[in-house]
């Protein structure tokens, strides 16, 4: 059986202390779908793709996550790629030993695959702390691709990426969003054009 | 029941897996940086010679032989392993870790990490301390599993206190605060059975049972805990 993913928010909302962040948000995503998030900085963006990858708690509101119709209540982890500014990759591991890091295949080819396919062949064994942040943010994008996962959450993607960064990003995107479920969440409208559909967090909190 | 059996072998293997890859990792990072491992030594190497040149001349009873061979591990160990899990924190990589991670394979990883420094840490200690006080244990198999028990209940706590502390913002108050009543018991333990091992007493079994069932019983606790004490925001 094909692996279909859904995404099911309803009146989630998000406080740190006394300030809200944003509040009843809802929305519905699933395999085959490319979805973004924008709003302007501030509005909650990150936070919303964290509370989905599962590394949050929403302050109120439900999220289901289900795989053939029935939700992930453990170990949501196996089932995402994530790439966010605020995931730091390890330092002093080469980009070869990062990527390695979060690949759970075992055909151990499909490492090098994805580091040429994002240009980073040249600087496989230099550790990530002397790459560029432009190198270092093709390095996140390959750990959250790397295990081909039925959703991927990307924020900010493009971040620091130059022209054939960017090119090979899109790329990606549009083959996997054909199988996997993809969130954006950004401001780039280049980037938010590659989803159909989508929310913004400045009209949703206004 | 033959596939239930094969479930969980296979489940097992891929926790193994899972721990070797984050315990490479840990040692890799360590390994590289030096910075623990390098503050810990230099921390018991200073210590050390610091009390056998002050105390040569004076002839110290095996009690104060004994808390002094505690303070510097505990001290030495201590200036390192709190820090395994902050350091994550601190470098925004524990996202990383944790979309990449179950929690009980993290902190089982981190469990063993913190054990086998702190297991590095008491072998260079306890040896170049009895060299340069020039001592040497009546009973040493009792004084070796005395050492060895006390490190491994230290390094259970350290572990785990770590882990809280990391996720709350004042570190090093807490710390302080929720570490004493967890340490004492243990060191107070290590140090009387150090002591009377130095002195030729018999092996007090009671006392190094309790030392391992005090760790086996932080480290289940903290397998059942850890997920929500990692995942809290």
């Amino acid at each position: 059986m094909h692996e279909r993913y859904l995404i099911e928010a309803s009146n989630l909302s998000r406080r740190f202390g006394k300030s809200r962040i944003f509040r009843g948000i809802s929305f519905s995503v699933e395999s085959g779908e490319c979805f973004f998030i924008t709003g302007p900085n501030g509005s909650g963006k990150s936070t919303l793709v964290q509370i989905i990858a599962g590394l949050q708690k929403p302050s109120e509101g439900k999220l289901a996550i289900k795989l053939n119709g029935k939700e992930i209540l453990e170990s949501l982890w196996r089932h995402i790629g994530f790439a966010s500014p605020a995931m730091n990759l390890y330092e002093r591991l080469t980009v070869y030993e990062n990527a390695s890091f979060a690949f759970r295949g075992k055909d151990k080819s499909l490492i090098n695959h994805y580091i040429s396919l994002f240009g980073l062949g040249k600087h496989k064994d230099k550790e990530a702390r002397i790459l560029s942040s432009g190198l270092r943010q093709r390095l996140r994008l390959i750990t959250a691709m790397i295990n081909s996962p039925g959703i991927v959450l990307l924020d900010e993607p493009g971040s620091n990426l130059d022209v054939e960064g960017k090119d090979v990003l899109f790329r990606e995107i549009e083959k996997i969003k054909k199988e996997s479920l993809v969130i954006i969440a950004s401001n780039d409208p280049e980037e938010l054009k590659l989803c159909h559909k989508g929310i913004d967090l400045a009209k949703q909190n206004s | 029941m033959i596939r239930r059996s094969l479930n969980f072998v296979i489940r097992g293997l891929i926790l193994q897996n899972r721990i070797v890859k984050l315990l490479k990792k840990d040692f890799y990072i360590e390994f590289r940086s030096r910075a623990s491992i390098n503050i810990s030594l230099a921390f018991a190497g200073i210590t050390t010679l610091s009390v056998s040149l002050t105390s040569a001349t004076m002839n110290l009873p095996f009690r104060v032989h004994s808390i002094l061979i505690w303070v510097i591990i505990f001290f030495s160990a201590m200036n390192s392993l709190s820090h395994i899990f902050i350091r994550e924190e601190e470098e925004g990589t524990s996202i990383f870790l944790s979309i990449h991670s179950e929690a009980e394979e993290i902190y089982i990883a981190k469990l063993l990490f913190n054990f086998i420094l702190f297991i590095v840490i008491t072998v260079v200690v306890t040896p170049l301390y009895l060299f340069f006080m020039q001592i040497w244990p009546e009973n040493f198999i009792f004084f070796a599993s005395s050492v060895f028990c006390g490190s491994t209940a230290l390094s259970s706590i350290t572990t785990t206190l770590g882990a809280i502390v990391a996720k709350t913002s004042m570190r090093s108050s807490l710390f302080t605060v929720i570490s004493f009543p967890l340490t004492i018991p243990v060191l107070w333990i290590s140090i009387n059975l150090t002591a009377s091992s130095l002195e030729g007493g018999s092996v007090d079994l009671l006392n190094l049972l309790f030392l391992l069932a005090f760790s086996g019983v932080i480290v289940s606790f903290s397998y059942l805990l850890f997920k929500f004490i990692w995942m809290e925001q």
